[in-house]
């Protein structure tokens, strides 16, 4: 004790009266280089001032006109030294227009710094990790791991110690918090409790390392990098369908994916050999930047905007730079040129999917996503398809002669092939929920200058009730359907149509009212039409017409059949007639066709089961390239580049692909200086809450040097030695000493690590807005446990969505659900992103509109309304109240069972008065104000137990409240 | 009890200064919030701490109320100089009111009717997609007259009357001009100076650099007012649009809501009334309290001063849009549309109310100004909502003392062309986006009143004299506030951020009184 004491006081003073520490030439002047003098003296040679550059070493140091700007040991003859101190303002550096000054402090540094032989490195984060040593500790029995060896070094080196290990109770809570960001159980608190043995720990973490939601909760990280949401972010911002990503996600962590191969799928996952659906899926990482189709906007400048998105998104993600910043002009800082920056982008721009996204759900390139039970099946029956297609082409064959004669013999088609069609003159008794379709064969102009309804049939005095199947004038083709209210369903093709070309169009409706219920098939083929997903409102009302329908001069052989046509009976109404004769005359051929029809009805099936998700595709046509932009400016094109990795980091291997496939895998590179490191310090910042780099996504010359350079250098090395396994790389964290150590705060850690840098303690820090929800979810026995599945709408107060959005976007008004989706995790709630979810916006969620790789955390009145008074939060305390209520009898248990549910333990002997006297208050209103008690239990869609006296109920559900809102239940 | 800044405007700075200071290096059992704890109000506590008077005091509690960060970095030392104004109201016009309509008044354009604008005018600017594809740009002159108003004789037009009759009090520049040609990134341009969204906002901006003037209300709030054409072309915002970007998400936009709860999660549930509340905050005080002297941990002591200030705003919030107490000469002011809830004249109403309490930034949205076509229908009407409740909030901020020191914008995001959009005729017509010139007005707050400030050519299509960037205009309005734009920085990804960005930008001397 006498020691510790001695460290403590005396530290204080040392530091001050001790001889100079020699400089640190990456923690002390490069950054003050960086940020004083590289704007005019660094790497960008647009702006660089009298040729001088200070950001290499050789140009530093080299010999000028007037002398160098560093000389080693001498700074009288140090022009840089020289003008820095210089006393007339108009010399001195930096200039006053830069509004820069240097403190005495700084020039002090710098002075000594020469003086000392100016010891010159290369920026950190450029060189390749080396694997360093451990360092040497006095307390050498403190640690469980390599990683306590450097926390506790620089502990020692500041004169403090390791805080001791924290209780059991707050371990627990605190790995479950971590691994799964949900509060442990009772039960889970039991078996931990129970367990004596010295492995309990380890135990413990691997247990909660195997829960499925592990996957969850990393994944909601992931997804804030990854900028996920539900809308396209701009303008309309309508629904947007690629939540299979999200799902991607979650399932990659589960099962431990990798980081190099959770990468490459994502980055490259389509480009991969025989790649799976799963590897497409996981591409939508980069089609979850935000998009517009704002009327009037110019595509040109849009392809800028997607392609700088994914570079900075890319750059922030894996290689921690700011590559944004040399958009419109060389980098200030860090060696990234320009080129660099667009020749990164390039790697992402060579796609086919256009600027518009046309506020469709599903905008192309998109993927079907058969539900997870389908997958197997989906696969099969497809193959089976093929299969019976070959078998029938086969027979086409062998039977064209005999047809032919047949035909030369004067057979002929009927002219309602199919039988008990829908006639003309009885069209008009079409009914909205009946399905039905139509048949029509046309010759496409040779050139598309404006767009032709094919065929229609409609009222105009009752807003264009009926349907229509046309053209528009980029020769993308449409089927809709108008109901009473002028609002439409429809389908359309993502691509033109062929000019020129005679065309067989099928249409079909099932009659189900919704979007989903068009399908669209052209010359015998279903084509992958857009809409089809679409949030847009059920079709109302009816779509009856009268007279007849108008059918353009272009088309011939128009027929409409009063059901869903099947893919045989497509063939037959758009061909010669051979398909027609064969199912006639050939009984094999008609069981084929039999056999294609019932195929394809479970495949229709599973479609209709099944969902859309948004992914990268590669241009075939081109390899990827950029055009520089002058200052960024879309409309000033200049000089075109290759896709390239930035060329101050290891070139990409030459055997590689120079595509996103090539990308990605160069950031495996053994010798790559930044991937590891990047990803080993966001997973450092999860868990601690500060990176040991502070700007998580800076690693440049402006970004915060590590606090633990070397740990940070050990952990990386280790993280790619072992195959960059992820649940491995946590479960070292969390198994160390470091991390198991107490939370309690000493003066003395108070004053000398005011911000826990150091780890002097564990951390604690408030949790983010996801978890403060899942937690009162969980502790109150309300969350639904269900992984995965569309984004849904919980509780939300009214008209969050509506006063921002514009009227026609199907985003506009916000419809609660119910059931279960009032108490999913929050990770499933549906992000609007001009809107986003308001309790998590209010707890520092970010817009996810653009990358974030750290979120911050407030402290503000506005998270004390939420966690108070939101009617997600209330239902959840009253729930938790009537769940101890009905579990005992006694006010005691009833508060242990309450406390153990939030806090992971009973009352404190100090704490359990102030409950109880809180809740003699309570109960004291509500029984004298029973129509208090009775509005209070009416709050939230579940109902309460009408068994239960109403004035207690919501005493307790007060005390629920007060728990719920306690410091310790909002910290980790 | 509100806050007044010293002579020199100096009180912020040692806001931040004694905030952080004192989260930093107190010892447990000396904090200055231990004593709220023990029920004592924020006034007493400090003083008791401080040993100081007011300066100290309200403070703290200032940078405490719309959140701490104890690690953000610390503000700037502001303001640069003595500030004009003090707080702002900003009603933004989104979808943006066409200049020839309201305040570029273009007599000539009447003799070129239908007629082609020249090609020696045009320059090959660019167009929207709306009407790149137009085969001819038939010009349109506006179908409502004009006549000169004040001392100053500027010319304003017939569908702003009441504007008119305060010529003499606002500055009407007709030289602004932009870089963006559409909605999202116009008004994001105009808000954070950059078109892709990211960056703060004005509002946060001066938040973040100049605080608080009031305890119980956000420093900066955002309302949104409705209109009533049902024509009227709606354009979206989004929160994007008051958000802190980079900076601090202390510093983003509170809206308050004209239905439902006017600040988010303000009411207590159904059945608790403010007794039980109260009581349910006494016991969490005390079991926070118990866990502070567990752990030490300072960020306790911020959460359990939160919940304070949270119970203070439950019910400063209530009074504030409590209209009923309001005398019948208000109403008549602002208008027979004032009494309905949400409308323009209402949410200018209430932003003088905010601005009377101390709220430094109102930032107002009104929809409804994108007139593509049937301008001479949804004009008027949109013209007629704001017109006369933007007298009346100029009459009432000077009849208060506070026009002096609260600056006053109305403005879109940028002009309109002066071809029609769409089928041309007398009665009926359009008007599509145009950067290149536009007007609007600002008043009090060290604005000179009867200034018409730049010129356009007789197509006002380019400028011809004093033109003025957005970032001019946002470069003004730091100014008025005592800020020096270049000065006012924040390091974000290595990078001294500021609103008006890297490239020049020039205070608007003419308008400053």
């Amino acid at each position: 004790m006498r020691t510790r004491v001695l460290v403590l006081s005396v530290g204080l003073t040392v530091a001050a009266a001790a001889a100079p520490k020699p400089v640190d030439f990456a923690r002390e002047i490069r950054p003050l280089l960086s940020d004083n003098c590289f704007g005019c003296h660094g790497p960008d040679s647009g702006t660089r001032m009298a040729g001088l550059r200070l950001d290499r070493k050789e140009d530093a140091f080299a010999a000028r006109r007037r002398g160098a700007a560093i000389v080693p040991g001498n700074v009288q003859s140090s022009l840089l030294f020289q003008r820095i101190s210089d006393t007339s303002d108009a010399r001195r550096m930096p200039p006053p227009n830069s509004h820069k000054v240097l403190t005495p402090d700084q020039i002090a540094t710098l002075r000594r710094w020469i003086e000392g032989g100016a010891p010159w490195q290369e920026h950190w984060a450029f060189k390749a990790p080396v694997r360093p040593k451990l360092p040497v500790v006095k307390a050498a029995a403190w640690g469980t791991s390599p990683i306590d060896k450097f926390i506790l070094a620089r502990l020692e080196a500041e004169g403090l110690m390791a805080a001791p290990t924290a209780e059991k109770r707050t371990l627990l809570r605190r790995v479950a918090l971590d691994l799964t960001g949900l509060p442990p159980t009772p039960a889970e608190i039991e078996t931990y409790l129970a367990d004596k043995s010295p492995q309990s720990y380890e135990r413990m973490v691997d247990r909660y390392l195997a829960s499925p939601h592990f996957g969850e909760h990393r994944a909601r990280y992931w997804l804030d990098v990854a900028r996920y949401g539900d809308t396209h972010g701009i303008h309309i911002d309508n629904y947007r369908q690629i939540w299979p990503y999200r799902d991607w996600v979650i399932r990659a962590f589960n099962s431990n994916m990798h980081f190099d191969e959770f990468t490459i799928e994502q980055l490259a996952g389509d480009l991969l050999p025989n790649a799976t659906l799963d590897q497409k899926i996981a591409t939508g990482f980069h089609r979850c930047n935000v998009t517009t189709s704002e009327g009037g906007a110019i595509d040109d400048e849009y392809y800028e905007i997607y392609a700088k998105d994914r570079a900075d998104t890319t750059g922030a993600a894996w290689l921690g730079l700011t590559v944004g910043c040399a958009t419109c002009h060389d980098h200030k800082f860090d060696p990234i040129l320009q080129k660099d920056f667009y020749a990164l982008g390039a790697f992402f721009r060579n796609t086919p999917q256009r600027a518009m996204d046309g506020n469709v759900s599903d905008t192309p390139p998109f993927l079907f996503v058969p539900a997870d039970e389908d997958r197997e099946a989906h696969d099969k029956l497809l193959a089976k398809v093929g299969s019976l297609r070959a078998d029938m082409r086969g027979s086409r064959d062998a039977a064209f002669p005999r047809f032919q004669k047949w035909l030369a013999d004067g057979g002929q088609m009927p002219a309602e092939p199919l039988g008990k069609g829908v006639t003309r003159e009885r069209m008009e008794k079409l009914d909205a929920s009946k399905p039905f379709s139509v048949s029509a064969r046309f010759t496409a102009p040779d050139k598309f200058t404006r767009g032709i309804e094919l065929a229609s049939h409609k009222i105009s005095k009752e807003k264009n009730r009926g349907w229509q199947l046309d053209f528009n004038n980029k020769g993308i083709l449409a089927f809709r359907l108008v109901g009473d209210d002028g609002k439409s369903v429809e389908v359309r093709t993502i691509d033109p149509i062929e000019p020129g070309k005679s065309t067989h169009v099928v249409a079909t409706w099932d009659g189900s009212r919704r979007q989903a219920g068009l399908r669209l098939f052209l010359n015998g083929n279903e084509v992958i039409a857009q809409g089809r997903n679409s949030e847009s409102q059920d079709l109302v009302g009816s779509i009856s017409v009268e007279g007849k329908p108008n059918i353009h001069a272009s088309v011939s052989n128009f027929r409409m059949v009063n059901r869903e046509v099947t893919e045989s009976e497509i063939a037959i109404l758009g061909g010669d007639g051979l398909t027609w004769y064969l199912v006639n005359n050939d009984e094999a051929f008609k069981k084929l066709v039999e056999a294609q029809d019932k195929l394809n009805e479970s495949v229709h099936e599973i479609v209709a089961r099944g969902s859309i998700t948004l992914v990268m595709q590669e241009r075939t046509d081109q390899t990827p390239y950029a055009n520089l932009l002058f200052r960024g400016a879309y409309d000033q094109k200049r000089q075109r580049v290759e896709a390239a990795t930035p060329s101050v980091l290891p070139p990409m291997a030459t055997n590689q692909p120079r595509n996103r496939l090539g990308f990605a895998r160069w950031l495996f590179a053994p010798e790559h200086p930044l991937t590891a490191r990047v990803a080993v310090n966001r997973m450092w910042q999860e868990v601690f809450g500060v990176g040991l780099v502070k700007t998580a996504d800076d690693f440049g010359s402006q970004g915060e040097p590590p606090s633990h350079p070397e740990l940070l250098d050990w952990l990386a090395v280790d993280f790619a030695e072992n195959g960059w396994d992820v649940k491995r790389f946590y479960r070292q964290l969390l198994l160390s000493s470091t991390y198991r150590q107490s939370a309690a705060v000493t003066p003395a850690k108070q004053a000398k690590d005011p911000e826990n840098r150091l780890l002097s303690r564990a951390p604690r820090f408030r949790l983010d807005g996801e978890v403060v929800r899942d937690y009162v979810l969980a502790a109150s026995g309300l969350l639904s446990r269900q992984i995965g599945g569309p984004s849904v709408r919980p509780y939300q107060p009214e008209g969050v969505w509506e006063a921002v959005a514009m009227n026609g976007s199907n985003t506009r008004f916000y419809k609660r659900d119910n059931g279960d989706s009032l108490y999913r995790r929050s990770m499933y709630t549906f992000w609007k992103r001009s809107a986003p979810p308001a309790s998590m916006d209010i707890f520092n969620a970010p817009s996810r509109e653009s990358c974030a790789v750290r979120r911050e955390r407030t402290n503000t009145p506005l998270q004390a309304l939420v966690t108070m008074n939101d009617e997600q939060f209330f239902e959840a305390a009253r729930y938790l109240a009537q769940s101890v209520m009905s579990g005992t009898a006694e006010f005691v248990a009833r508060m242990d069972a309450m406390a153990t549910r939030v806090l992971s333990r009973p009352l404190s002997v100090a704490e359990a008065p102030v409950v109880r006297k809180a809740f003699d208050d309570y109960l004291q209103h509500y029984a004298k104000n029973p129509a208090d008690a009775r509005k209070l239990l009416r709050i939230g869609v579940r109902s309460a137990d009408p068994s239960l006296p109403q004035a207690e109920l919501a005493a307790y559900t007060m005390v629920a409240n007060q728990l719920f809102n306690l410091d310790e239940a909002l910290n980790k | 009890m509100r806050l007044q800044p010293d002579a020199e405007g100096h009180y912020l700075r040692e806001a931040h200064e004694l905030d952080r200071g004192s989260l930093r290096a107190h010892a447990p059992g000396t904090h200055p919030l231990d004593s709220i704890a023990a029920g004592m109000s924020v006034e007493e506590s400090r003083r008791r701490f401080f040993g100081r008077g007011m300066r100290g005091i309200g403070a703290v509690a200032l940078a405490h109320l719309f959140g701490d960060n104890v690690h953000a970095e610390a503000p700037p030392v502001l303001p640069h100089f003595a500030p004009k104004a003090k707080r702002c109201i900003y009603l933004h016009l989104v979808g943006s009111p066409p200049q020839q309509e309201t305040f570029d008044y273009k007599p000539k354009m009447e003799q070129w009717f239908d007629k082609d604008l020249p090609e020696s005018i045009r320059q090959g600017q660019r167009l929207t997609t709306m009407t790149s594809g137009q085969t001819r740009f038939p010009i349109v002159p506006s179908k409502f007259g004009f006549a000169q108003h004040g001392k100053s004789g500027a010319w304003i037009s017939e569908l702003l009357p009441y504007t008119a009759k305060m010529a003499d009090d606002i500055a009407i520049i007709r030289s602004m001009n932009t870089d963006a040609i559409n909605h999202e990134p116009a008004i994001t341009f105009f808000q954070t100076g950059f078109m892709i969204a990211g960056r703060p906002c004005i509002g946060s901006w001066l938040s973040y650099g100049l605080g608080s003037m009031n305890q119980d209300l956000p420093t900066f709030v955002v309302l949104q007012a409705k209109h009533n054409h049902p024509k009227a072309n709606v354009q979206a915002i989004s929160a994007r649009l008051w958000s802190a970007g980079f900076l601090s998400g202390q510093y983003s936009g509170v809206s308050l809501r004209s239905s439902g709860d006017p600040v988010l999660f303000i009411n207590n549930p159904s059945g608790v009334p403010t007794p039980v509340r109260r009581r349910m905050l006494d016991a969490l005080g005390q079991m926070n309290e118990l866990t502070y002297q567990k752990l030490a941990d300072p960020e306790t002591k911020t959460r359990i001063a939160q919940y304070e200030m949270a119970f203070r705003m439950q019910s400063s919030v209530p009074d504030l849009v409590d209209l009923s107490k309001e005398p019948e000469s208000t109403w008549k002011a602002y208008g027979p549309e004032a009494k309905t809830s949400g409308s323009f004249a209402q949410t200018c109403l209430m932003a003088r109310r905010l601005a009377e309490r101390g709220v430094r930034f109102v930032q107002v949205y009104h929809r409804g100004w994108d007139v593509h076509g049937n301008l001479p229908e949804v004009l008027p009407s949109q013209c007629k909502e704001i017109d006369q409740p933007c007298y009346a909030l100029i009459q009432d901020l000077k009849q208060r003392g506070m026009l002096d020191d609260t600056l006053v914008i109305v403005a879109g995001e940028f002009g309109r062309t002066i071809y029609c959009q769409g089928k041309l005729q007398r009665d009926d017509y359009g008007r599509d986006h145009h950067p290149r010139c536009f007007s609007l007005w600002m008043a009090g707050g060290g604005i000179k009143g009867g200034v018409v400030h730049g010129e356009t050519d007789e197509f006002s299509y380019n400028i011809t004299r004093d033109p003025v960037h957005v970032r001019d205009f946002q470069a003004t309005i730091m100014h008025l506030f005592g800020i020096n734009h270049e000065k006012f920085t924040y390091k974000y990804q290595g990078l001294d951020m500021r609103l008006t960005g890297v490239e020049k930008a020039e205070v608007v001397k003419a308008i400053l009184a």
